[in-house]
């Protein structure tokens, strides 16, 4: 027997109206970026929230009351939640190849929103899609009560949820660079586009920055062009270290963590702006050998380097950060102050701002005097993390039983 | 002890997981044209494949003393990790399944990929910038290694089924297999997601920033979302199904391998 074909746009929809409805969506959407020459941004409060209470009333209005309505049944069932998937996926495939918030692209990538995908229309459009169908599906689901339909509601729901509390709080975010230093408070930061944050209710002072380095590197460099010819090969300096840089034998034979240059010789001097510097014994495999001081100078005193021969020089790199650490002193308008030490992804939190390292006066290193620290604000992440813990819950749900397929159903 | 003392480990290794793929490929035509069983070899395979899996952690764990940091910074780092979980996984799948092609081909990657890290050693550093000395490092690599490996073991098994599928001869088995390890895989990636975002929040204040490397972890979890609601209902057109498993696994390679040769990939602030 054969199936009669159902005719295009009676219900129930499959996946040619699916798709067809994707399309459409995908054209409006570009038609709309093309028609209006502007960026889609996030709405901000209150038409956040306002936003928000409109998709989610329309998501429970179509449940409570169309339950049975076969569009409805269209829009939480696996057609629509295939082309949604679809749809989004082709969107972040296009991110994925084409510069994002670029100025050099195409005239065209940019009328049609493809050069700042996440702020265009028919990402919005797409967004929108995927919130109906995965807030009707959850609702649906809800319905029937079982151990599969919880994780089936912790994945659906959790993402839901962070797509949403996302969407909703990205323009609530409030996020500011401060240059605190110690001989006084700093009350205001800069956002991105470089405007003052006004008061932020708190003033922070350093109170004291300190670093730590890992043991700085030798390499060899070609002494015209500056390119690195022993890559792939990693000698740190540091007492007594030993080993081979391309066809050198290299000898620690004297390593000072802070030392000043003086003529051709480095001293042991603990004063802001000393540097790390070695004497080291570099043996050619001919057995010509060559030894002297490098070291990698600072902003106050120059450095040194080793003449391997007339192309090739022994050099030390600045040494790298291994940890950095702010204590810093928190004013509250209410009158408090807090000590607080603060560190990379070791954040603090205090009236609901969270505190960030984010970097310091690197030309100066671990002579810094001032450090720089990112207040960040964002009254929506609680969301955020409660629809990151169902998706976590629900992943965990998806390793242990794995797919139900058995071998019965083929 | 010496990086070139421990490096043994890995030889042995390459050599027991190389065997043992040998002797089961072997068997497995065997059976396929003569019908034979032959007990004593299989226990030898699995002794080696075991025995590698051993040798394979003491070099990392030696390693990790070495470096004195958990050895998961560099590419080189992570195509070690990805061999194990490679090797480890398909044992488990023949444990289960009993299916020789999938055990032969995984343990041959494996070992391929460690025999990539071993013609190209790659420097020891040891530093590790302050952003990726959190809690989160371990378990956000692990996890990801664990998805990529099993995602991978699909990949395999939908070109088993693409193939006598194409000499319509295909009995659909391999459709059993697949699904059980997109679904765990699918876990896997998305812990992997969520502990980034996780992280970045508490290392850059941030939870997602569209990074183009962040952006490619998006497109390869979509992916295999598609594939999951694909086989939801539509059991019947299992060849879709392994296409978009075999194309789902291309654009994991691109977000894991293929960054640097993307020109957004220039932009990254993932490194390696
Ligand atoms: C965290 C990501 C997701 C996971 C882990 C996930 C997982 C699943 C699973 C395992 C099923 C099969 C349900 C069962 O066996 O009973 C399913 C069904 C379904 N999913 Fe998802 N999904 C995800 C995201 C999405 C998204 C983004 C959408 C919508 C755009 C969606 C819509 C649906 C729909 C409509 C069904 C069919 C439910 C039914 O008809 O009962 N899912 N999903």
């Amino acid at each position: 027997m054969k199936k009669e074909k159902r005719p295009f746009w009676v219900f129930p929809w499959g996946y040619r109206e699916s798709f067809a409805v994707v399309i459409t969506v995908a054209i409006s959407g570009f038609a709309l970026s093309f028609i209006l020459q502007k960026e889609v941004s996030a709405p901000t409060w209150p038409n956040n929230i306002i936003t928000g209470v409109i998709l989610v009333a329309a998501i429970l209005l179509f449940h409570i009351f169309f339950p049975k309505h076969s569009f409805v049944k269209w829009l939480s069932g696996s057609y629509a939640a295939i082309s949604s998937i679809s749809f989004y996926l082709f969107l972040i495939i296009l991110m994925g190849f084409i510069p994002q918030n670029s100025n050099n692209s195409l005239e065209i990538l940019n009328g049609s929103g493809l050069s700042h995908i996440t702020s265009s229309h028919i990402f919005l459009f797409a967004q929108i899609y995927m919130f109906l169908v995965l807030g009707l599906v959850t609702l649906r689901r809800l319905e029937r009560f079982s151990t599969r339909n919880i994780f089936f509601f912790l994945n659906h729901f959790g993402l839901w949820l962070t797509l949403f509390a996302a969407g909703m709080g990205s323009s609530d975010i409030k996020r500011f660079t401060m240059e605190i230093n110690k001989n006084e408070p700093s009350f205001q930061g800069i956002n991105s586009k470089g405007e003052s944050s006004g008061d932020l209710g708190l003033a922070l002072q350093l109170e004291e920055f300190s670093i730590e380095h890992y043991s700085p590197k030798a390499f060899i460099i070609n002494a015209k062009t500056g390119d690195i010819m022993s890559e792939n090969q990693i000698f740190s300096l540091e007492k007594n270290a030993k080993g081979n840089l391309g066809e050198w034998q290299i000898a620690v034979k004297d390593f000072i963590e802070y030392g000043i240059g003086m003529g051709e010789k480095f001293h042991a001097v603990y004063d802001i702006g000393a540097a790390p510097a070695a004497y080291v014994e570099a043996k050619h495999s001919s057995g010509n050998i060559v030894e002297g001081w490098i070291s990698c100078g600072s902003f106050r005193f120059p450095g040194n380097f080793l003449e391997l021969s007339e192309e090739k020089l022994l050099i030390m790199a600045e040494p790298e950060a291994k940890s950095y650490l702010s204590k810093i002193k928190i004013y509250t308008k209410e009158g408090e102050v807090y000590l607080a030490d603060l560190s990379v992804g070791r954040p603090v939190s205090i009236n609901g701002w969270k505190i960030y390292q984010i970097s310091y006066d690197e030309s100066k290193g671990k002579w810094s005097e001032i450090s720089i620290v990112e207040l960040v604000k964002d009254p929506w992440l609680w969301l955020v993390y409660a629809g990151l813990i169902m998706l976590i819950a629900g992943a965990v749900y998806l390793i242990i039983t794995g797919s139900r397929t058995k071998n019965s159903e083929l | 002890m010496k990086p070139d003392d421990f490096t043994i480990f890995a030889n042995i290794s390459l050599i027991s997981w190389g065997l043992s793929g040998i002797i089961m490929s072997i068997l497995f035509f065997r059976e396929v044209f003569a019908d034979k069983k032959h007990k004593f070899w299989v226990i030898v395979a699995h002794f080696l494949a075991i025995s590698g899996l051993i040798s394979i952690i003491i070099f990392v764990v030696e390693l990790w003393l070495l470096l004195d940091r958990p050895p998961m910074r560099t590419l080189g780092e992570t195509r070690l990790w990805y061999s194990i979980f490679l090797v480890l996984v398909s044992y488990l799948v023949y444990l289960k399944w009993k299916y020789k092609a999938l055990f032969v081909s995984g343990i041959m990657f494996g070992v391929l990929f460690l025999l990539i890290n071993m013609l190209h050693p790659e420097a020891l550093n040891k530093n590790l910038p302050p952003a990726l000395q959190s809690a989160w490092f371990i378990p956000h690599v692990v996890v990801y290694m664990i998805a990529y490996a099993l995602l991978g073991m699909s990949w395999l098994v939908a070109i088993f089924g693409l193939l006598p599928y194409f000499r319509k001869q295909w009995k659909g088995r391999e459709t059993v297999i697949a699904d059980n390890l997109v679904y765990i895989g699918f876990g896997f990636l998305t812990l992997g997601l969520v502990f980034g975002a996780l992280w970045a929040k508490e290392a850059w204040g941030n939870y997602w920033t569209w990074d183009p490397k962040e952006t490619w972890a998006m497109i390869t979890w979509f992916a295999y979302m598609l594939y999951i609601h694909y086989r939801f209902r539509h059991n019947k057109n299992k060849i879709t199904a392994l296409l978009i498993l075999f194309f789902a696994f291309i654009l994991l390679i691109i977000c894991w391998l293929g960054m640097q040769y993307l020109s957004v990939g220039a932009n990254s602030v993932h490194t390696y």
